[in-house]
């Protein structure tokens, strides 16, 4: 999972790589770092921000205002912006580089390129070394791809690169990129800060713990995953249609098919079956949450079920919507695996009509007509 | 050691006393794969599923001969499994934990490549051979003896494409759950030689997901080995939200890397096929085993 910059500069600050003067503004703005120019940034997490306008530099307080004022409460990239980085904006050469987990090799990738800015992806002009997991060989692997650079700062750089590794190992960290990083004689600064976290990791790893549970807002699927032991991603607050699924990538796939076909999903779900043992606890969570949102219309369950008796999993479902007072959507279940007629006579009870099919294509055109009857 | 597996392969599981372990150890055994043991930490049971317990690895494959692993531990305790089974000199790990971390995950892969192994994993649904044997939990109603051969990160979406497909009429060769993580064993690239080199298999199906390389990476041996079956791919994710995991660790999109777009322009340029719908991908095996095939 991205960390919003202002979290992963906090993380580089602690480990000593220099960050511009800032501040986190969440309302007003108040006192400013330096007498400008100022660099104003939306904090989402997510790539692409300056190309889609959240990131502003500012002359003037008056213009760090309204850059502040027209971002707060929009929304970036299918993000909503809660908070913004106003910085003094660093000067000098652009450069990039980045530490990363490196999967086929089993240890890191070092990537270094002269030219910074946001294209690097695409111009090719990025050289990498693959080395072992450890500090000492990300800095051998940096003297090769610093050899190119003037002395003044290229000490200052190795340094930094050396500091990133063992942020990246040290935190179990999956990515940590600085684009760009500002160089220059008198000193070497992060104008950005990408860090990807392993979400897998957090239990043994405190700091980054903390730094997720201060965000409800921001982190909310992570805070929910670590909270509840299951994945919910909400991808539309506007969406027609509630998801109760198991398996990521069914899930996934569900969601692309639903899209194509002109429909509107509200969340993603990994509910996990195979670990609610008896209880109607997630469904009872997952129905609070998209009932939540008042554009829901129906509601899809698609459980596919290897080891599942659906016979238990319906009378959960049953009990999670009677215990669900402002549930009233109509659900279409697509059930397959153990004991399904079961689970269609369990259903049929609890939602008179509800169609409990074993048919997907069959289960995606009654939502969509009722969809198209509710709208 | 995946093409060759059967009904005769010796296979312990680790961790068979827990309630997963004791549990899929006696579904694995009623499909008819060889169990011959498990490793327990618990020194009061000496049976469970109906084979012998062992109190480490070095014990059971001394006692049983096991070459092959399923690990049913949990995830932060994967990484202590997976050396005591490789100094045990097990060929082939099959680890089913959601949830290690990436960084035990490079610690394994290093290590499995030193003693030489195989290891699926980190998290996965398992592997099959229909009718022979399963390693780990492939839901028996979508296994079927045939001339597919199926690789995939996700589970239920694999179950879905091969369930579907068996009610067709078209069975599974070989089929490997490589599992939906960062960091992990078997990738795709590493099955094409597997599925080329086996008479069984007549035609593979890719079921990947945004996030990582690994498609790209396998349309890159595709054509490097000459794309000798034909190859067809169904990817989920096209919505996925960006700079969110979605559910797998590894379904992770940020910026243009990992994107459907990137994977399906890399896959078709190397001559396989990559389908936008599961009924899409099922017709078109149907097809080719039906007609094509001739």
């Amino acid at each position: 999972m991205l960390l919003i910059e202002a979290d992963g500069k906090a993380l580089f600050a602690e480990q000593g790589i220099p960050v511009p003067a800032g501040v986190v503004v969440t309302d007003v703005v108040t006192a400013l770092p330096g007498d400008g120019p100022w660099m104003v940034k939306a904090q989402v997490p997510v790539g692409g921000r300056g190309k889609a306008g959240g990131i502003v530099r500012c002359g003037s307080k008056a213009e760090v205002e309204a850059a502040v004022g027209s971002m707060l409460g929009g929304r970036l990239k299918g993000h909503a912006v809660d908070a913004c980085l106003v910085e003094a904006a660093a000067v000098g050469q652009e450069r990039y580089i980045s530490v990363m987990v490196d999967a086929a090799s089993y240890g890191l990738r070092v990537i270094y390129a002269a030219a910074g800015g946001v294209e690097i992806e695409e111009s090719g002009s990025a050289e990498g070394r693959l080395c072992a997991a450890h500090p000492g060989a990300v800095a051998e692997a940096l003297e090769d791809l610093l050899a190119g650079e003037p002395v003044a700062w290229r000490d200052q750089v190795a340094a930094i690169g050396k500091a990133m590794a063992t942020l990246l190992i040290d935190k179990e960290l999956a990515l940590v990129e600085i684009n760009p990083l500002f160089v220059s004689e008198s000193d070497c600064v992060a104008g950005d800060a990408k860090v990807v976290v392993d979400l897998n990791a957090v239990e043994r790893q405190p700091v980054i713990a903390a730094m997720i549970a201060a965000r409800p807002v921001v982190y909310m699927d992570a805070n929910r995953k670590i909270a509840e032991g299951f994945d919910y991603v909400e991808l539309d607050p506007e969406g027609e249609i509630g998801l109760v699924t198991t398996g990521a990538g069914l899930s996934m796939m569900l969601i692309d098919e639903l899209v194509a076909r002109g429909a509107k999903p509200l969340n993603f779900c990994d509910i996990r079956t195979g670990q609610m043992r008896g209880s109607p606890a997630r469904l009872i969570r997952v129905l609070e949450w998209i009932t939540a949102r008042p554009s829901l219309k129906a509601v899809l369950v698609n459980i596919f079920a290897g080891i599942t008796d659906l016979g238990e999993f319906s009378g959960l479902l049953a009990a999670a919507m009677q215990a669900s007072p402002g549930f009233k959507v109509p659900v279409v279940a697509r059930l397959v695996g153990r004991n399904a007629a079961e689970a269609k006579r369990i259903l049929g009870e609890a939602q008179p009509g509800m169609l409990v099919t074993e048919e997907l294509a069959e289960a995606l055109v009654r939502i969509d007509t009722i969809v198209a009857a509710a709208s | 050691m995946i093409g060759s597996l059967s009904r005769a392969t010796p296979v312990i599981v680790q961790g068979i006393t827990g309630r997963m372990g004791r549990g899929h150890a006696a579904l694995m055994r009623s499909y008819g794969t060889n169990i011959v043991g498990g490793t327990s930490v618990r020194t009061d049971v000496t049976e469970a599923a109906g084979v012998p317990v062992f109190p480490n690895c070095a014990e059971a494959v001394l006692a049983t001969g096991a070459v092959a692993s399923v690990l049913m531990a949990p995830p932060l305790e994967t990484l202590g499994a997976v050396r005591e089974a490789l100094t045990a000199g097990i060929k082939l790990i099959v680890t089913v934990a959601e949830g290690v971390p990436i960084h035990d995950a490079i610690r394994i892969g290093r290590a499995v490549r030193r003693a030489g192994a195989v290891w699926v994993g980190a998290s996965t649904p398992g592997l099959a051979v229909p009718g022979e044997c399963k390693l780990g939990f492939l839901p028996d109603v979508c296994l079927s003896p045939g001339p597919i051969g199926i690789m995939s990160k996700s589970g239920t979406l694999s179950y879905e494409v091969g369930y579907r497909l068996a009610r067709e009429g078209l069975g599974q060769s070989i089929w490997v759950g490589v599992g939906g993580d960062p960091v992990k064993g078997v990738r795709f690239a590493d099955m094409l030689p597997v599925f080329f080199d086996d008479p069984r298999t007549k035609g593979i199906v890719l079921v990947g997901e945004v996030g990582g390389v690994e498609e790209e990476e396998c349309a890159e041996a595709y054509a490097r080995l000459g794309a000798r079956k034909p190859l067809f791919a169904l990817i989920a994710g096209r919505e996925a939200k960006e700079g969110v995991s979605m559910g797998h660790a590894g379904a992770l999109v940020h910026g243009e890397t990992g994107t459907l777009d990137s994977k399906t322009r890399r896959l078709t340029a190397a001559r396989a096929t990559v389908f936008g719908s599961i009924d899409e991908l099922i017709k078109r095996c149907v097809r080719f085993c039906l007609f094509d095939r001739g």
